[in-house]
Parts: structure tokens; C-alpha cells; sequence
């Protein structure tokens, strides 16, 4: 089965200095070759600052340009892993560098749609979000009438999309950190907010404004977009 | 009725354990072995108990599950089929009982990690010691629609993220036993602290504990943890009619009637504690420092030196500021209530105790026994400014009220 990793760290107000930055990049490199053959797919995510967020639903949407609140810690990247259970699953987040700054939240996916190729040029994921008390359990009637409104979205953004995945409800999520090399679990996502992580879409565009276009066509409360940064060659 | 009420309460768990693995899935597992009981209900008085009572929970059981999954098999759950058929063939054969395994897959599933704490105590007293939600309820204070929610809930998150019903691989063994080990503490501590409820509910919990921990023993014969924990919940239990009086009151070790504890209970206790050596973890301090109360002849006859390294021990382990305060009360005993005054100090303004009584508590009780009663009743008050339970604080009322009248007298 397919997990979702969303990492979330502190982001920095300046950039980190040559050393620690190439530390930082070895550090992931070391993960995806020892995790090659769970991962499906992953990426840095540009800073938050530069992202979007679209409210309001496809009928009357409300882009709102980042920065955003001030939040201690923002997504900063994401991977996608095929393991056999939550064990598993876990075990490649604790490996992850971010969870030992920052963490992991693993959600389980459901209907993982994979990128048919690594993914070039430029590409956005779109973090949907809905209120935690509208989260719908797959299965049920309204996730019936959700899939069709997203099938109506897939027509219409083509090969825009590139893949994605829609999520388990929250209490599903586990969030691993890493301290002193000891990994501690949390029940649930890191935030237990009022807006939940529900899916995502990975997106192609020529630039953010058409990103952002698609991305607002999307049926959510609520999309947070962000353009991937390129650097994980997946 | 109730000799039946005995035969299910041993049988719940393994039967639950062995539907589990069967079908892969709590919820059927539950509710098929709630079926068969409700079945046995109806049969067994009509036509006697039958000779394997467990075997024929698990059959009757089973065959519920597949009628069900017939009968709903719209939902097209062709992993369940698949699992039905392949371990159904298996289970034919199998004689006597569900194997064993299939309840330490069961603990290790319910006390996973990636659950929080009360959902893995829910769990547990739900899906292996067989407790109705109510009950649990009842013994958790919580409300049943709160208590249904968290178990539903951490079932969900079991099936829908896959955590595995397994025993964990060897590798993951050394950071998942304590868990396991943590969770049957708690149903134990959860009965046996707790003073609020009815008592008999604190009663089964306390033996509920008690008999986990020896089960994990026999699961797990090489975990010395486990032994330790067992030695620890058999020490504290062979107290446990005695630590509160006729009106409820908490009765301190120093009070209680040492003839009435249970003689049966130390014995199996200092067993436990002897094939315990050579555990790391924390259950073993404890258990020595539990040894020492229910060894001595008297609370003057008590080896404070042994208590003293064992809480030397225990810190290390666990690093608990409240163990720490607790060392103080033990070097004071040891050393003079001075000397137990200063090592009070050195943890008197820990953060991690800035809300808890267990300072000023001790502080005072040090204060009282070397005749400071003035400064003792100003601790006490101190300490009820916290929060704590109930007969907690009429403990310390009863204290504050002796220490007033003696400084007046």
C-alpha cells in the first residue's frame, strides 16, 4: 500500500550556509539510495512564502498570494512510499533527515495515482484542505459524489495532472520524530488544526500563474499550492 | 450464570486473537466472537458446557463470520475471501485451542505505538480482557460515547494505515516490548491508584493487570522486563486491601495493617523479581523497592539502604523527577530528614514538577516526622493548592489538620 510523507520543518528566515546546505542534500541523497525501492515519488517544496492558497471552491475561487501566518513549521517537502504496512512505512519516515529537525507525518493514501515518469520541468503539488469536521471517509456516499466532482477536474486539467493521491481521514495519520537518534510517535498529523491535509495533486505548468489556474479548478475547500523544487531527480 | 461469565472471560481474548488473525480484521473478529458468546448463552445451559469451550467459541465464531461475509459479500472483499480460505483450511485442523501466538500478536497490535496511550488502553481491555465499553467507562471515568469513540477510531486507523497484526520482527522487538509492557502497567496502575469508582471495577482492573503481565511471561519467557513487571503489580496488589480504609481513605505504608497483606501474592512476587535479574528496564527498580516494603517485618524493620540504590538505579533508567522526590523521602528514612530535606532540594524547582503536589508533599511529610509541624502544615497547604484527587486531598487535609493540632496542643 501507498503512504503519504509530508515533511514539516521551521523555515529559516536566512538561507543556511554552503556547509550545512551540502550536509543537508548528502543527508537526502544517502536516504533515497537506501530507500530506493519504497519510494514512488518525492520532492522539496519550494519556500512557503512563494506559495499560494485558493479558497472558496472552483465556482468562486480566492487566491491569496504567501507569505501566510506566521506558523512554526510549514511542509517543506514530500514523498510518496510503497510499503507493506505502517511498520514499514515508519520506518523509511525515520530515515528521512527533516524528521530529525522537524517531522513526518505518514498518511495513509488511498487510489495513489503515479507519475508515469520522474517528473521534469516544472511542476506544483496542490495540498488539499478541508475543515477537520468535513473530512469524508472513503467509501461512504459523499466520497462517491467527491470522486465524480474530481473526475470532472481530471477532464478538464488533462495532462496537467501527473499524479496524487486522496488521504485517509487524520485520526489515520502518524507523525514520527527523530531526537538524540530516538524516533517518538504521535497519533494523528502534527497540527490538529481546523483545516486537515485531505489529498494532493502533483501539477504541470509553464509557470505558477497557470498552476494556479488548474489548481483552483480543484473541488476543495481549500488548495495550498506549492511549486516542487526539482532537486530529488524522482 | 456466573461460572459462564468465568469461561468467557478467559475465553474472550484468545478467541478474539485467533479471529483476528483468521480474518485479518478487529471488527469482524469482535463482532464474531460476540455472536458466538451470545450462541453460547443460548446453548450451554440447555446442553452443558462443552469440553473445549475455547474451540468452540473460535468454531462457532468463525462460522458466524463466513454467514455474515456471505451474506454481505456485495462488498466484494476479495482479500478477506482469500484469507478465509487459505488460513479456514488451517484452523480445521487445529486442535484445542487458538495458538497462543495469536494473543501476543494481539497485545503488540494493541499497544502499537502509532496509537496514543488511551486508545491502546481501551484497546486492550476491550479486544483482549473482554470489557464491555461500559465498563471500561466506568473504570476510566470516562463517558461510554467517548470510550466507543476511541476504540472505533483506533480499529479504523489499525485497517485503514495497515498497522500490522503481528508480533513484531526481532529488530523492532527491543523498542516495541515496552509498549507492550507499559500498556498492562497501565491497566494495572489504572485500578490500583486510581481511587475514584467503584471498587470493583478497580478490583478487576488490578487483576486484569496482574493477569496479563503473568500472560506476557508465558509468551514472552525470555523477557526479563516482563518478569519484572509481573513481580512489581503482584507486590503492589498484595497491599491492595489494605492502602484504603472502611470510609475510603488512603491508608500510607507506614499505617497498614502488614498481617493483612497477601502472603500468596509477595511469595509469587519475589519469585518474579529472582527470574527478573538482568532486566533494563524500569519495572525492576520498582519491583526491588516494592520487595523491600513487603519483606519487612515493620516500617522501622525496612532496608531503606536497598530502597536508596534501587531509586539510584531507577533514575538513571528513567530519569522521572518524581522518582527523584521520591529518593529524597527514601534518603531521608536513611540518612536523617535533613539529609532528606537537601536531596529534595536538588529537584524542588524541576519545571517538569512546577504542577504537581509531589514536592510539597514529601517536603512536609519530612517536615512532620522530624516535628516541624508548624512549616509541615505549610507545606500541606502548599501541596492542596494543587490539583489532585480527591482522597489525595483528604490525606493531606487529615495530615494538615494533625499538624495544626499537635503545633497548638
Amino acid at each position: 500500500m501507498h503512504y503519504f510523507a509530508l515533511l514539516l520543518t521551521a523555515e529559516a528566515n536566512t538561507s543556511p550556509d554552503p556547509d550545512t546546505l551540502t550536509a543537508e542534500m548528502a543527508a537526502y541523497q544517502a536516504f533515497h539510495t537506501k530507500a530506493a525501492s519504497a519510494i514512488r515519488a518525492g520532492d522539496a517544496l519550494t519556500s512557503s512564502a512563494a506559495g499560494v492558497r485558493i479558497t472558496g471552491g472552483p465556482d468562486a475561487p480566492t487566491i491569496t498570494d504567501g507569505p501566510f501566518a506566521e506558523v512554526a513549521e510549514v511542509a517543506c517537502g514530500y514523498y510518496v512510499f510503497e510499503a507493506d504496512n505502517l511498520d514499514d512505512a515508519l520506518e523509511l519516515a525515520r530515515g528521512i533527515p527533516a524528521a530529525k529537525h522537524g517531522a513526518v507525518e505518514v498518511w495513509p493514501t488511498v487510489m495513489w495515482n503515479q507519475p508515469e515518469q520522474p517528473l521534469d520541468g516544472d511542476n506544483w503539488i496542490a495540498l488539499l484542505l478541508e475543515p477537520a469536521d468535513n473530512v469524508v471517509t472513503p467509501g461512504s456516499p459523499e466520497w462517491e459524489v467527491g470522486i465524480a466532482a474530481h473526475n470532472e477536474f481530471g477532464a478538464a486539467a488533462g495532462d496537467h495532472i501527473k499524479g496524487g493521491a486522496a488521504l485517509h481521514p487524520p485520526a489515520t495519520a502518524t507523525t514520527v520524530r527523530v531526537r538524540d537518534g530516538q524516533a517518538t510517535l504521535t497519533d494523528g498529523p502534527f497540527v490538529e488544526g481546523a483545516e486537515v491535509a485531505n489529498g494532493f495533486y502533483l501539477l504541470s505548468a509553464a509557470d505558477q500563474d497557470e498552476a494556479v489556474k488548474i489548481a483552483a479548478m480543484i473541488p476543495a475547500s481549500a488548495v495550498e499550492v506549492r511549486q516542487l523544487a526539482g532537486v530529488s531527480g524522482l | 450464570m456466573t461460572h459462564l461469565d468465568g469461561v468467557f472471560r478467559r475465553e474472550w481474548g484468545p478467541a478474539v486473537a485467533a479471529l483476528a488473525r483468521w480474518s485479518g480484521d478487529l471488527d469482524i473478529a469482535e463482532d464474531a466472537v460476540q455472536e458466538a458468546f451470545t450462541e453460547a448463552l443460548r446453548v450451554w445451559p440447555r446442553d452443558g458446557v462443552p469440553d473445549r469451550p475455547g474451540a468452540w467459541i473460535v468454531t462457532v465464531a468463525r462460522n458466524r463470520a463466513l454467514d455474515r461475509f456471505r451474506r454481505e459479500s456485495a462488498r466484494a472483499d476479495k482479500e478477506f475471501a482469500s484469507v478465509t480460505e487459505l488460513d479456514g483450511a488451517r484452523m480445521e485442523g487445529r486442535d484445542v485451542h487458538p495458538v497462543r501466538d495469536d494473543e501476543l500478536r494481539m497485545m503488540f497490535t494493541c499497544a502499537h505505538p502509532a496509537l496514543d496511550s488511551a486508545s491502546r488502553l481501551a484497546l486492550t481491555l476491550r479486544l483482549i480482557s473482554g470489557l464491555t465499553v461500559p465498563e471500561i467507562a466506568r473504570a476510566l471515568l470516562q463517558s461510554d460515547a467517548a470510550v466507543g469513540q476511541r476504540i472505533t477510531r483506533a480499529k479504523h486507523k489499525i485497517r485503514s494505515a495497515n498497522i500490522p497484526l503481528r508480533v513484531p520482527p526481532a529488530d523492532l522487538l527491543p523498542e516495541r516490548t515496552p509498549h507492550v509492557l507499559g500498556c498492562i502497567y497501565s491497566v494495572f496502575t489504572e485500578g490500583y491508584w486510581s481511587t475514584a469508582g467503584p471498587s470493583a471495577i478497580r478490583d478487576e482492573l488490578c487483576d486484569e493487570g496482574v493477569r496479563l503481565a503473568g500472560e506476557l511471561c508465558a509468551l514472552m519467557p525470555d523477557s526479563r522486563d516482563a518478569q519484572a513487571l509481573t513481580a512489581l503489580v503482584l507486590l503492589h496488589d498484595s497491599r491492595r486491601s489494605t492502602r484504603v480504609d472502611a470510609g475510603g481513605g488512603l491508608v500510607p505504608l507506614d499505617e497498614q495493617d502488614r498481617s493483612l497483606w497477601d502472603r500468596g501474592r509477595i511469595a509469587r512476587g519475589l519469585d518474579r523479581l529472582r527470574q527478573a535479574e538482568g532486566a533494563t528496564g524500569g519495572y525492576l527498580p520498582q519491583a526491588v523497592i516494592a520487595a523491600a516494603h513487603a519483606t519487612a517485618s515493620s516500617w522501622a524493620e525496612t532496608d531503606w539502604t536497598l530502597i536508596c540504590l534501587a531509586y539510584d538505579r531507577l533514575l538513571t533508567i528513567t530519569g522521572s523527577p518524581v522518582a527523584q522526590a521520591n529518593r529524597a523521602l527514601a534518603i531521608g528514612f536513611r540518612d536523617g530528614f535533613e539529609a532528606g530535606l537537601s536531596a529534595l532540594d536538588e529537584i524542588a524547582d524541576d519545571p517538569r514538577l512546577a504542577r504537581s503536589s509531589v514536592v510539597p508533599t514529601i517536603r512536609a511529610d519530612l517536615l512532620r516526622r522530624s516535628g516541624r509541624l508548624s512549616e509541615a502544615a505549610q507545606w500541606y497547604r502548599i501541596s492542596l493548592a494543587h490539583k489532585g484527587s480527591a482522597p489525595a486531598r483528604e490525606f493531606v487535609l487529615r495530615r494538615l489538620a494533625e499538624c495544626e493540632a499537635t503545633a497548638r496542643g
